[in-house]
């Protein structure tokens, strides 16, 4: 048998991945590619427990059913804001969008 | 034995190439490492036995987000972006944050305490659609409005002119 704490580990490691993507990268894009690799993470650990802890009820698979579908909605509406952004300031790095700085 | 021989080769297939993802100049390669990360998060889901998340993941995000996601690297941004510095500033202190956030969750997740033993799988897609329109209508409507609500609104923001 397999042990939770596999599933759980490769879990923790994407979600720093994906922390350090989104804390350090310069490209807009690249940071919404770190978001996914977090909500990938969230749903190893809803699926693992679910099946460790909880089996016969699949409570977790569902909230991860819900999460994959927010993460789709997420993903349509910053690549649809990125696109926008390109074309009025003509950069996609973060750094250069400071329209709002003093 | 053969269970851990497919988990370690699963667990190699999400994170090198997560790994990767966030480290490669290219964004298109980081968006194609992604993909290949995302479908070895969909194996370990058939290794947990969830077998309409398996599919699910690999419709949604394998065959929709990243496809989308490589449209509009190729919509935005020149090609001198390819070939630009890709960190920030404050990469070491990410770094140095994302070890301390990895290191504090392996022994969080030490903590919980091991299941005695597994049934086997089953399939779980019947009991799950069961679910999603029994118990849990309510969210199930509502994410169905938060997608239509992102539809219109993406079509909003890409619009020219707007």
């Amino acid at each position: 048998m397999l042990p939770l704490f596999g599933y759980t580990l490769v879990s923790g490691v994407l979600v720093s991945l994906g922390l350090f993507g989104a804390l350090a990268r310069r490209n807009t894009l690249s940071i919404l590619i770190a978001i996914e690799l977090i909500f990938n993470a969230a749903n190893i650990n809803l699926v693992a427990f679910n099946r460790y802890l909880h089996p016969g009820q699949p409570a977790g698979q569902a909230f991860a059913i819900f999460v994959i579908a927010l993460a789709a909605a997420e993903a349509v509406v910053g690549l649809a804001l990125v696109l926008t952004v390109y074309r009025q300031f003509k950069t996609v790095l973060s750094e250069d969008l400071n329209l709002l700085k003093g | 034995m053969i269970a851990k021989l497919v988990f370690a080769f699963l667990a190699v297939l999400v994170l090198v190439p997560a790994g990767l993802a966030v480290t490669v100049k290219n964004i298109f390669h980081s968006a194609l490492w992604l993909v290949l990360s995302l479908t070895g998060v969909a194996g370990l889901f058939a290794l947990l036995g969830a077998d309409f998340l398996f599919v699910a993941q690999i419709l949604v995000y394998t065959g929709g987000i990243t496809v989308l996601l490589l449209f509009v690297v190729l919509l935005s941004g020149s090609p001198k972006d390819w070939i630009v510095r890709q960190v920030n500033g404050q990469w070491a202190w990410g770094l140095a944050l994302s070890a301390i956030f990895v290191g504090l969750l392996a022994t969080l997740f030490k903590q919980i305490p091991e299941p005695a033993e597994l049934t086997p799988a089953a399939p779980t897609s019947a009991p799950l659609g069961l679910m999603l329109v029994r118990d849990m209508l309510l969210p199930f409507e509502a994410v169905s409005l938060v997608l239509l609500a992102a539809l219109v609104g993406a079509i909003h923001f890409s619009k020219r002119n707007s």
